[in-house]
């Protein structure tokens, strides 16, 4: 097909040649119609060459005009955005759009690379594996990475719109070819709300470029008509440029919609849809010939140059020879002889052909010959002849155009979504799934039906069994059959080494060969090790030739050798449309604690912990995290600090049986807590792991108020209740989680007390009256009040919650201080390092999977408890008991830091690679005690205190002394103050 | 998608408004002091996993918040029983068990 001039014809197609739309091509001003895909608007002006190969960097020219086209790749700008990289059949054109070729440089048609036809040898089968070892992959990674790939993004932020889309229907159909549209027809009257989805731009399918009568009219007339009547028909729908991507457990599809305007995809739709009954009629694709040098830009499938002569108007070459095994390529021949295309040879692989062919070929004055095999081609940029073998010797023919028809591959992608198997039927030379899906009928091309008659009556069948009526009788059709296909069989007399199998990732005959010597003779190694398939067509093209080449070579049949697994998506979609409006701020709704103006206002520098919660707070003394976290943490040990702790959890479990059931979650026994009164404890899972920990108050008789942790409050309200439904249904017992309700904002310090005065709260707070551990519920100026004397940093503590609405008032409050002077605002690192010091453990952080009570030194409690509670049994496994478990222990630095994630290496060891015994938790300098600390889960390390140990953590190494958790007030004096 | 139906609140609800909790039926040893470590961890760890019809806890998580129990095809999803918690499953066998 040669590289320059128009090939629009005068007439013909579907196009709107009184719409001329400019574009520019590698920066080239070409002009097209509307109606056009970029594919057919590049072959009409005469590109020849759309890209590269991806190792051999051959130059590739159009194949095929849709999804399953190895070769187009392009990249295209349009009014709404850039998208780097697309099949050029599966683009509408429109006004304006820059297209570019995405592989080859500096250009398609002239490549560099190409003279890495010199690296030919060492791209062979399983290239990766055996060249890339040495010294390692990284570093063949960059320059594998740039020579491979297809378009890169140039970072601009489309303004093309994604949305999320939800819908049910009765009946989707797949595909608005004769097939679909039948089966949608059949459905009008019904009353079924129906979904048809087609992904080309215009509906009719093959009826586009078949020729073809029904009920009298040309065959895209009676579809063009059906489609309207199914527009005019309430509760059905047709969506065209609108791809089925994939199928899902319980009939649930993704759809992709293209909304298309003059100036490009102004917006896609990503669509999530239910249906209740499936009709497939998704086609099938025409495959390629295997002989010597196929991959020749200018070899097209016969079905293809049918469909540019008839859809587009486009005749993509003046000298066609057409090479076939089936009837596809005499329909070819007739139809480009008919666009006034030299129709050179037909070369048919079998004996013999329909005679109506023959009569009509000869009437044409077309050569033919049987048994024909291309042995050689000669080409350079473009087709110039071939070299043929037949029975009767070796004939050369002069041509600029090659038409292949190979036979069909049923698009069977979505029914083996759902696990369809496919299965390959040997008369017809195809797989097809005989076994639907629940609930799924097919009809038409899928089904390996090649018969436009037998397809339109497979499609009103299925309506009928759908709508449960009676089928409506099967329109008068008029239309040449495909016939029989000739078995699929390795070229005789050609080197392996010059048939193309898969187009797009270059994998040779010869490719095949060496994957079997070397014994990948399963399917699902041979993609692998070949890359046959792999490519963003997914081997729509490639695979059933491949797949006969490994049965041929391996002496099996293409039925005992299979076909490898189909995953969604059954095409490339934009990953902009996955992500839809989810970007940015809208990712993720976010938690603002109920002050958080006030925080805003008092600098605090903010962290995601689930909530948005104050890391520290910047102060004219602090402008740096270290310093700021430093000052925050000497005001709580000298003076006193104020934290908001409004996120920490709060559910509420009341009712008769509510100490009793509490009992059971906790390892401390929570039915002996005394009105008043506060516990702390860790709670398990079933199996013995610590699940959450914090403290149990007891408000009054039947009434408590536990706080799980601030990122598990929902979580643990949910384990309450399940427990409760579930296995104590008749626990007089409501649960119910508080956490919004109330704000809760901590005062810490020797002053603490003081500071708590402020509120004047309407009961006795004095030492004696209001003791560690101890709950109080009164009054604030008329509202409620709940004071908790708990401690997280070591020091006389109070947690004070109100209503949320009134947290920032509160906390403004306790803000302003006494005569003596402000408490200073305490963020979250802070607050972290207080208890750090302390030795409290942070869970999630000091803890992990397997962590139990015994592990964090709570032996004593578990085996104080009479009763059972959840995981205890858990507790006397052999596992549990194992002396080899991570024990949590103290670490004070020897030499150099302790920071968390720090492996904790064997005894003996200095460096990695070696034995590690455990890692650090929780590290940090402590200000307080002017050295670094931290927490470790090292094994046996309760009978390891004073042992020093090596700790490894991003190439540094450090010692440390196991220690007591406990580094601050081991006495708790401060508490009791 | 899986659809079901709550037996609760009687609302239909997609799966991504329930919480699916394991199978069901499955017995917390009565006093668990005195149960056996191979008793302790089969009621712990061991599961059916049916490839088949499977009884399931499933949670209204979005909805009322009530568990309740469901017969499930584990191939097909098909729903073939719908109970409240405290009901029992009913002995039924469908004689066509490809229809799944």
């Amino acid at each position: 097909m040669s590289l320059t001039g128009s090939k629009r014809r005068a007439s013909g197609g579907h196009i709107d040649r009184s719409r001329p739309i400019s574009f520019t091509w590698n920066g080239k001003k070409m002009q097209g119609f509307e109606g056009d895909s970029l594919a057919s608007a590049l072959i009409a002006n005469g590109v020849g060459i759309v890209g590269r190969s991806f190792k051999y960097h051959r130059p590739r020219g159009f194949m095929a005009l849709g999804a399953e086209d190895p070769n187009a790749m392009v990249s295209v700008r349009d009014a709404h955005g850039y998208t780097p990289s697309i099949r050029a059949g599966q683009m509408p054109l429109a006004e304006g759009m820059e297209v570019r070729s995405v592989t080859g440089w500096p250009s398609a048609s002239f490549d560099i690379g190409a003279l890495a036809g010199l690296g030919k040898p060492f791209f062979g089968a399983g290239f990766y594996y055996k060249t890339m070892m040495w010294p390692n992959w990284s570093w063949f990674e960059p320059i594998v990475r740039r020579a491979t790939g297809f378009g890169r993004p140039d970072g601009s932020k489309e303004s093309r719109a994604a949305q999320h889309q939800y819908q049910a229907v009765d009946v989707l159909v797949v595909g608005a070819g004769p097939a679909g549209l039948a089966a949608a027809q059949g459905l009008i009257g019904s009353g079924l709300s129906v979904l048809v989805a087609e992904q080309e731009q215009r509906p009719g399918g093959s009826l586009l470029w078949e020729e073809a009568e029904i009920d009298g009219k040309p065959g895209i007339a009676w579809a063009q008509d059906i489609a309207k009547e199914i527009k005019a028909t309430p509760g059905m729908q047709i969506l065209t440029s609108t791809l089925v991507a994939a199928a899902y457990d319980t009939n649930i599809f993704t759809l992709v919609q293209s909304v298309i305007d003059a100036r490009g995809i102004a917006a896609e739709r990503h669509i999530t849809l239910h249906a209740k009954q499936v009709i497939l009629a998704s086609g099938a694709v025409e495959r390629p010939l295997l002989f010597a040098d196929n991959d020749r830009p200018g070899v097209m499938l016969a079905g293809a140059v049918r469909r540019l002569i008839r859809d587009y108007g486009v005749a993509p070459c003046k000298q066609l020879v057409v090479k076939t095994s089936n009837d596809s390529g005499w329909l070819t021949a007739f139809a480009a002889q008919d666009a006034g295309i030299k129709v050179v040879a037909i070369l048919d692989t079998r004996p013999r052909a329909e005679a109506v062919h023959l009569a009509q070929a000869e009437a044409l004055g077309i050569p033919v010959v049987f048994e024909a095999a291309i042995t050689a081609m000669k080409a350079g940029r473009q087709l110039r002849g071939l070299t043929v073998s037949t029975p009767s010797g070796v004939r050369k023919f002069a041509c600029d155009g090659l038409a292949v028809a190979g036979g069909w591959t049923p698009l069977i992608h979505l029914a083996c979504h759902r696990g369809a198997k496919p299965v390959w039927n040997d008369a017809l030379q195809m797989f097809t799934v005989p076994e639907l899906p629940q609930g799924w009928q097919a009809s038409g091309g899928v089904t390996g039906c090649t018969s436009l008659t037998e397809a339109l009556g497979q499609s009103l069948q299925a309506a009928a069994k759908s709508s449960q009526r009676q089928a409506k009788a099967t329109p008068l059709v008029k239309a040449p059959a495909f016939g029989g296909v000739s078995l699929i069989r390795r070229p005789s007399g050609v080197p392996a080494n010059k048939v193309w199998i898969d187009h797009q990732n270059d994998v040779k005959l010869s490719d095949v060969e060496i994957a079997v010597r070397e014994n990948y003779v399963s399917v699902e190694h041979l993609k692998r090790y070949t890359t046959l398939g792999m490519g963003t067509d997914q081997g729509r093209t490639s695979n059933v030739n491949g797949l006969a080449m490994l049965a041929h070579l391996t002496g099996r049949e293409i039925s005992e050798v299979g076909i490898t697994t189909f995953r969604p998506m059954v095409s490339a979609i934009r990953m902009g449309t996955i992500a839809g409006g989810h970007e940015g701020d809208l990712i993720a709704p976010r938690r603002y604690l109920p002050a958080d103006a006030v925080h805003r206002r008092l600098g605090a520098d903010f962290e995601d912990f689930g909530w948005q919660r104050p890391d520290w707070y910047h102060r004219p003394d602090a402008s740096d995290r270290d310093t700021a976290v430093a000052l925050e943490m000497a005001a709580v040990r000298s003076d006193v600090g104020i934290f908001d702790g409004s996120s920490l959890g709060k559910v509420e479990v009341t009712g008769p049986d509510a100490a009793a059931f509490l009992a059971r979650f906790y390892v401390s026994d929570m039915a002996t807590l005394k009105p008043g009164s506060v516990r702390y404890s860790v709670m398990l899972n079933e199996e013995g792991v610590i699940y959450d920990d914090g403290v149990v108050a007891c408000l009054g008789p039947n009434h408590y108020l536990a706080g799980p942790t601030s990122g598990h409050a929902e979580a643990v309200a949910a384990h309450f209740e399940r427990w409760r439904q579930t296995e104590w249904p008749s626990s007089r017992v409501a649960v119910g989680n508080v956490t919004s309700n109330w704000c809760s904002i901590a005062v810490a310090g020797p002053r603490a007390r003081h500071i708590l005065a402020v509120l004047n709260p309407d009961f006795d707070i004095s030492p004696a009256a209001f003791k560690h551990m101890q709950v109080r519920e009164g009054s604030w100026q008329g509202i409620p009040l709940r004071v908790a004397r708990v401690s997280f940093t070591g020091e006389l503590q109070f947690e004070i919650s109100v209503p949320s609405r009134y947290a920032e008032a509160l906390y403004e409050t306790l803000l302003k201080g006494d005569a003596a002077g402000a408490p200073r605002a305490i963020g979250m690192e802070a607050w972290l390092r207080l208890r750090l010091e302390k030795g409290y453990i942070h869970l999630g952080s000091d803890t992990n999977g397997r962590t139990g009570p015994t592990e964090v030194g709570m032996a004593a409690l578990v085996a104080k408890r009479q009763d059972d509670f959840i995981g205890k049994r858990s507790l006397t496994l052999p596992f549990a008991l194992s002396d080899e478990r991570e024990q949590l222990v103290g670490l004070v630095a020897v030499s150099g830091k302790i920071e968390a994630g720090a492996r904790v290496l064997a005894p003996g060891c200095t460096a990695p690679p070696c034995k590690t015994e455990g890692y650090v938790t929780s590290g940090c300098d402590s200000p307080t005690l002017g050295h670094p600390i931290g927490l470790a889960l090292i094994e046996r390390g309760f009978a390891r205190q004073g042992e020093e140990v090596t700790l490894y953590s991003n190439g540094r190494t450090s010692r440390a002394r196991i220690t007591s958790p406990v580094f601050y007030d081991p006495e708790n004096e401060r508490l009791r103050q | 998608m899986i659809l079901l139906r709550c037996p609760y609140c009687r609302e239909m609800r997609s799966e991504a408004e329930l919480t699916w909790g394991g199978e069901a039926g499955i017995m917390r040893p009565a006093d668990p002091a005195i149960a056996s470590d191979t008793e302790w961890t089969e009621y712990l760890f061991m599961r059916t996993n049916t490839k088949g019809w499977l009884q399931e806890q499933w949670c209204c998580s979005a909805g009322c918040g009530q568990w309740f129990k469901v017969e499930r095809h584990t191939v097909s999803h098909q729903i073939r029983q719908i109970l409240r918690f405290d009901e029992a499953f009913s002995d039924v066998t469908i004689a066509q068990e490809g229809a799944a």
